[in-house]
C-alpha cells in the first residue's frame, strides 16, 4: 500500500512568488546563492568573515510601563577593540526598536529590511504591524538564511495595539517570545544583575537604572562589552532614549574611591 | 616524589617538561606564541687581507618591529665573529655557547682559536637538533691558515665560500655579490660592497630594515662598524614633543625610600661577575 | 586564540634621567571574562631591580617562583644584589633551557645599575633578548603600546613627567585592548626613591 504523504506537503509552495513588487514584504527577498563548487567551505569562510562584533552586551526586558531596552556600544575584532561608540539598539521605526548582536553588518542590513516591510505592512493595511509580526517576518528571513553564515541575535521590542512586545530573534531561525532577555558575549553577567532586581511593577526611572546597572556590570566583567550603557523606553506613544552613560564613569559613580592622593608615606627603616 | 625537594640550579641542557602541556594545549586549539625572528639580510665576503661580515639590524615578531637596531654579528672569539639569522633566541645562544667553548679550548691550549673549530662546533651542535634550532649562520674569521667563511644552515650542513649571503634578504644580497665581487677586494671597497649588499636587502626584503652593521677582520684584529651606515634615520619625531594638559588619576601611591647603597670594599677575594 | 590572550596584560616600562619607570595593567581574565581587577605583574626583585610577567598568569607566577629563588640563591653566596644585566641573563637562560616547550610569558626587566644607570630589557618566551635604549613593551596591548610610546617617549625625562609619559602610555593603549585594563599600576624608581602609584582607569 503506497503511503499518503500529502500531509506533509506544504499546503503552498513557499517560494511560488517571485514578484517583488506584489509580495515584497511576506516573501524574503532572495540573494543568489554562491557559485561554488566548495559550497561547504565557503560557508565555513563566509562564517568567519562576520565575525567582527562578536562581543556585546544588550538587554530588554518589558515591564508595568513599557519596554526597557539597554546595549553597550563596544565593536571588536579579536582583542581589539575598533571602536567604542557602536549604536547597538536599531530604530526600526518610532514604536519598535531592534537590539544589534553577532554580525553588525547582518543585524543593521536586515532590520533596516525589516524596517521597510513594516513600512509597506502600514502601507498596506492602514495600520501598524504587530511585534509579533515584525519579529516574524525577520525570524523567517533569518530562517530562510540559515546555515549560510549570518550572524544574528536580536531582540524586537515595541509596542503595538495588544501593549508591549518582546521577541528574541536569532540566525539559527528562533524566535522566542518573552518578558526577559539578554543577548551577546555579557548576557550570562547582565542576566545576573536583571533576574535579581526585576519587578513587574516598576516605575520608568527604576527600570533604567536596573537596565543600567545590568550593562554596566556586564561590562565590567566581559571583556568585550564596554564603552557607552545606552538605554531606551518604549511605551505607548513610541520609543525614547532615555540615557547614554559612559561605564567608565558609572564605574567611579556607583564605586566611589577614596581620592586619596594624599601620598601615604611608607617610611621603612632607614639602614642603620 | 622524594627525588629532591629543591630543584637545584642548573645541570645545562634542553628542559622538555614543559612540552606535554604545551602540546596538550595546542591540541585543544591554544596557538604557540610566535618567537622573535630576525628575519635578516647577512652577508660575508673575503678581501685581500682578510674577512668582512655585514648585517641589518630589524628583529621582527610576525608583522611587527619588535628592535629597530639589534645586534646581529655575534662574538665567537677575539679573530672569529658570526652573523646570525633566524630564531633570535637560537642565533643568540648557539654563539654564545660555541663562543664559550672556543674560550675555554684557548685556555686549554694557549693558542688563537680556529675558523674550522667554531664551524665544527656550530654544525654538530645544529646538526644534533635536526634543524629544531633553527639558525642560520655566516661564520667569518682569520686564523694562522689564513682567512675563512663559511654558511651554517639549520640542519648543520656548511659551506665554505669567498662571498656569502642569509636571512631572507639573501637574494637581494647574493644579487649585488653575484655581480660586483671579484677576487682581491681592497678594505674600502669591500666594506662599500657589504654595505651595498646589507642596503638591497634593507630596501627589498620586508623581514630586514634599519641600519648596516659592518665587521672587518683581518690579520691585524677585528674592528667593529657598529651602524656603520644608517639608510634610514627616523624623520617623524614630534619637535614639540607631547605634553598631557589632563593629569592622570592617581588612587593610590606609596613612597618606599631606598636605602643608601653601601659599598663594603673588601681586601682579597671580591668575585666580580 | 594565542596562549597569550588567555589572561591578558600590557606591559611597559621606559628609561628616563637617571630612572625608570615600569608600568602594567591590573586585569586577570580568563579569556573575554574578567576574574580580577588588582592582579600583580609586576614583582619587586630588590630594591632597584623590577620584574614584569606578561602572558600566561600560571607561567609567570611559576616563573617568577624560580628566579626569586635564583636570586637568593646568589645574594647568600655574592652577598650582593643582581645587577640589571645579570638579571637579564639569568632570566634568557632559565627560558632558553625550555626552548621547545616554552613558559608561555614574556618579560620586561628594569632596573638601575652601576652608578644608577637605567636598564630596560624586554624578552621573547624563549629569551631572546631585546635591550633598548628608550622603551619596551610586552602584552596583548603591545602594539598599541608600541605606538603610543613611539609617539609620547622623549630622552631624558625626570621622574614625574616619565611617570605621566608612561601611565598616558599604557592607559590609551589598553582602553583599545579587550584583554587587558581595569586600572594600571606603576612603579618610578629613582636612585632615592621607589614611587608606586595606582592608577585610575576605564573599567570596561
Amino acid at each position: 500500500m503506497k503511503l499518503d504523504t500529502s500531509g506533509l506537503e506544504s499546503a503552498e509552495p513557499v517560494w511560488a512568488t517571485f514578484n517583488e513588487l506584489a509580495d515584497g514584504f511576506s516573501a524574503a527577498p532572495s540573494f543568489e546563492l554562491p557559485n561554488t563548487t566548495d559550497f561547504d567551505g565557503f560557508q565555513k569562510e563566509a562564517i568567519q568573515m562576520v565575525k567582527p562584533a562578536k562581543g556585546t552586551t544588550t538587554l530588554a526586558f518589558i515591564f508595568k510601563e513599557g519596554v526597557m531596552v539597554a546595549a553597550d556600544s563596544r565593536a571588536s575584532m579579536g582583542g581589539y577593540i575598533s571602536s567604542q561608540s557602536v549604536k547597538k539598539i536599531i530604530e526600526i521605526n518610532p514604536y519598535m526598536l531592534g537590539t544589534m548582536a553577532g554580525g553588525a553588518a547582518d543585524c543593521q542590513f536586515w532590520h533596516r529590511n525589516l524596517g521597510i516591510k513594516c513600512r509597506l505592512h502600514e502601507l498596506a493595511n492602514k495600520r501598524r504591524i504587530s511585534v509579533t509580526g515584525a519579529s516574524k517576518l525577520l525570524a523567517n528571513i533569518l530562517y530562510s538564511y540559515r546555515g549560510m553564515g549570518l550572524s544574528v541575535g536580536t531582540m524586537i521590542a515595541g509596542w503595538d495595539e495588544t501593549g508591549p512586545g518582546l521577541y528574541y530573534v536569532d540566525s539559527e531561525g528562533g524566535r522566542l517570545k518573552g518578558m526577559r532577555f539578554s543577548v551577546g558575549s555579557g548576557s550570562p553577567y547582565a542576566y545576573g544583575v536583571l533576574d535579581s532586581g526585576y519587578r513587574y511593577d516598576m516605575s520608568v526611572e527604576e527600570a533604567a537604572e536596573l537596565a543600567r546597572r545590568a550593562i554596566y556590570h556586564a561590562t565590567f566583567r566581559d571583556g568585550a562589552s564596554g564603552g557607552v550603557a545606552s538605554v531606551y523606553h518604549v511605551g505607548p506613544n513610541g520609543w525614547k532614549k532615555l540615557s547614554g552613560d559612559d561605564v567608565g564613569e558609572l564605574h567611579y559613580k556607583y564605586y566611589p574611591v577614596m581620592p586619596s592622593t594624599v601620598e601615604q608615606e611608607m617610611v621603612e627603616v632607614a639602614g642603620a | 616524589m622524594s627525588k629532591s625537594v629543591v630543584e637545584m640550579p642548573p645541570k645545562g641542557g634542553f628542559s622538555f617538561d614543559l612540552c606535554k602541556r604545551n602540546e596538550m594545549l595546542s591540541k585543544k586549539g591554544v596557538n604557540p606564541p610566535s618567537f622573535r625572528k630576525t628575519g635578516t639580510t647577512i652577508v660575508g665576503l673575503i678581501f685581500q687581507d682578510g674577512v668582512i661580515l655585514g648585517a641589518d639590524t630589524r628583529a621582527t615578531e610576525g608583522p611587527i618591529v619588535c628592535d629597530k637596531n639589534c645586534e646581529k654579528i655575534h662574538y665567537m672569539a677575539p679573530n672569529i665573529y658570526c652573523c646570525g639569522a633566524g630564531t633570535a633566541a637560537d642565533t643568540e645562544a648557539v654563539t654564545d655557547m660555541v663562543s664559550s667553548q672556543l674560550q675555554l679550548h684557548r685556555y686549554h691550549t694557549g693558542r688563537e682559536s680556529r675558523v674550522v673549530t667554531a664551524l665544527t662546533l656550530l654544525k654538530r651542535h645544529l646538526f644534533n637538533y635536526q634543524g629544531y634550532v633553527s639558525a642560520a649562520l655566516v661564520l667569518g674569521g682569520v686564523d694562522v691558515t689564513g682567512p675563512h667563511l663559511h654558511t651554517i644552515y639549520p640542519h648543520g650542513s656548511t659551506d665554505t665560500l669567498p662571498f656569502a649571503t642569509m636571512g631572507s634578504g639573501s637574494l637581494a644580497a647574493m644579487a649585488v655579490f653575484e655581480s660586483k665581487y671579484r677576487e682581491g677586494l681592497t678594505r674600502d671597497e669591500g666594506i662599500a660592497l657589504v654595505t651595498e649588499a646589507i642596503c638591497s636587502g634593507i630596501f627589498n626584503d620586508l623581514g630586514s630594515g634599519s641600519n648596516v652593521d659592518v665587521c672587518v677582520i683581518t690579520k691585524a684584529g677585528k674592528e667593529y662598524l657598529r651602524n656603520h651606515l644608517q639608510p634610514n634615520p627616523r624623520t617623524y619625531t614630534s619637535s614639540k614633543g607631547y605634553s598631557f594638559p589632563k593629569k592622570t588619576e592617581v588612587l593610590l601611591t606609596k613612597i618606599t625610600p631606598l636605602k643608601e647603597k653601601v659599598e663594603i670594599i673588601e681586601g682579597g677575594d671580591a668575585m666580580e661577575e | 586564540m594565542s596562549i597569550f590572550e588567555y589572561n591578558g596584560s600590557a606591559l611597559v616600562a621606559m628609561v628616563g634621567k637617571n630612572c625608570f619607570a615600569i608600568a602594567s595593567d591590573r586585569r586577570l581574565g580568563v579569556q573575554l571574562q574578567t576574574i580580577a581587577t588588582d592582579f600583580q605583574r609586576i614583582s619587586k626583585i630588590h630594591d632597584r631591580l623590577f620584574l614584569g610577567l606578561s602572558g600566561l598568569a600560571t607561567d609567570a607566577q611559576t616563573l617568577y617562583q624560580r628566579l626569586v629563588f635564583r636570586h637568593k640563591l646568589y645574594q647568600l653566596r655574592e652577598e650582593r644584589d643582581m645587577k640589571p644585566e645579570t638579571f637579564a641573563n639569568l632570566v634568557s637562560a632559565l627560558l632558553y633551557e625550555k626552548r621547545f616547550g616554552p613558559y608561555f610569558c614574556q618579560p620586561v626587566i628594569a632596573g638601575l645599575g652601576d652608578e644608577d644607570k637605567p636598564f630596560i630589557c624586554t624578552m621573547d618566551s624563549i629569551g631572546a633578548k631585546e635591550l633598548a635604549k628608550d622603551f619596551v613593551v610586552a602584552g596583548t596591548a603591545s602594539e598599541s603600546l608600541y605606538g603610543a610610546c613611539e609617539s609620547m617617549f622623549k630622552e631624558d625625562m625626570e621622574p614625574d613627567e616619565l611617570f605621566e609619559t608612561v601611565s598616558q602610555a599604557l592607559l590609551s593603549s589598553v582602553d583599545r585592548d579587550c584583554l587587558s585594563g581595569w586600572g594600571g599600576h606603576v612603579y618610578v624608581v629613582t636612585p632615592t626613591e621607589v614611587k608606586e602609584r595606582i592608577l585610575k582607569g576605564r573599567m570596561d
